[in-house]
């Protein structure tokens, strides 16, 4: 007997699909107001629960980095080994301009689409 | 009293419990085969180590000197498994070390009466072994012609050794999840058979 995996469509995995699409803008975000350091990053991402596991991260930061939307500088810290911090490039922070023009044109397409429906 | 393994884990050196190196030796090579097709998989690897090892520096104190399981787990869990995260990345890596669905007949050892044969072909149509059973029986009897089938059968098809040609067996794509499911299977028939 094998499970055929079914795919049924539920709350949460709308969730994630939402929460996917926003997650590379908002790293973007959060690196755009001074260069940090990934712990920085993870936890305001956290703190607005856009990611659950951390582990997300660190793969979209090093094809940020390789796509040349960021780079990093190795800066000594008092207690270990030297850290990396992110900065966003000048082709990243041109990316993230789009991406913010985007985001308030997507919401308000949103808002425009659910304010009509409560009138109705 | 417990054996401690020394380990060097993004440029700190740390006293870890023989059990939780286990764990965590397993858990970074799932990681490493996520990442296999990445461009850039070292690095992120190494970000993911240096990570471990400040989130295990803030759990060591004066009193508290050895990395333990628990430890390794909480590190697991702050962290995520490759499948929980594969949910979230932005561009879905999906499975990265097969073509997804690659699909092979191989002779089934685990639920074999003979050779393992007509399991290994359920397997593969995703029927049960036993109408291949059937099937063969009556061409044996039919004239004998289904032996013949049966040997050459035998001799041409490859048993399913590994994990991952156990899951190409059954038609489903090989990535970590499904080994893991798949091997968590065979631990718990193992427990079973031994009652334990």
């Amino acid at each position: 007997m094998y499970n055929l995996k079914t795919k049924i469509m539920d709350l949460e995995n709308t969730k994630a699909q939402m929460r996917k699409g926003i997650l590379e803008y908002c790293i973007l975000s959060v690196i755009s107001r001074g260069s940090c350091y990934a712990s920085d990053i993870i936890k305001e991402l956290k703190e607005a629960k856009v990611i659950v596991v951390e582990g997300t991260l660190y793969p979209l930061l090093t094809r940020q980095k390789n796509a040349g939307l960021l780079s990093y500088r190795w800066e000594e810290s008092q207690q270990g080994p030297p850290r990396k911090y992110y900065e966003l490039t000048q082709q990243g922070k041109n990316y993230l301009t789009d991406l913010d023009r985007s985001w308030d044109e997507l919401v308000e397409s949103v808002n425009m689409i659910r304010t009509r429906q409560q009138n109705n | 009293m417990k054996i401690t393994v020394s380990i060097n884990l993004g440029g700190y050196s740390f006293n870890i419990d023989e059990d939780a190196y286990g764990e965590l030796k397993r858990y970074l090579k799932n990681l490493e085969l996520h990442f296999a097709g990445e461009e850039s998989s070292s690095e992120i690897l190494s970000d993911i180590e240096t990570r471990i090892s400040e989130l295990f520096r803030a759990r060591l104190s004066a009193y508290k000197q050895v990395i333990d399981m628990e430890d390794v787990r909480y590190a697991i869990s702050v962290l995520g498994n490759p499948e929980d995260f594969s949910d979230e990345e932005a561009q879905s890596s999906g499975s990265k070390f097969s073509a997804p669905g690659y699909h092979r007949m191989y002779r089934d050892p685990d639920r074999r009466i003979i050779g393992g044969v007509c399991a290994g072909m359920g397997a593969y149509w995703s029927i049960e072994p036993w109408i291949v059973r059937v099937i063969f029986i009556a061409i044996t009897l039919a004239g004998g012609l289904g032996l013949l089938i049966y040997l050459i059968l035998y001799v041409v098809l490859p048993e399913a050794k590994t994990t991952s040609q156990k899951i190409e067996m059954k038609g489903d794509p090989v990535n970590i999840k499904n080994i893991t499911d798949s091997v968590k299977n065979e631990f718990d028939t193992v427990r079973k058979n031994m009652k334990l």
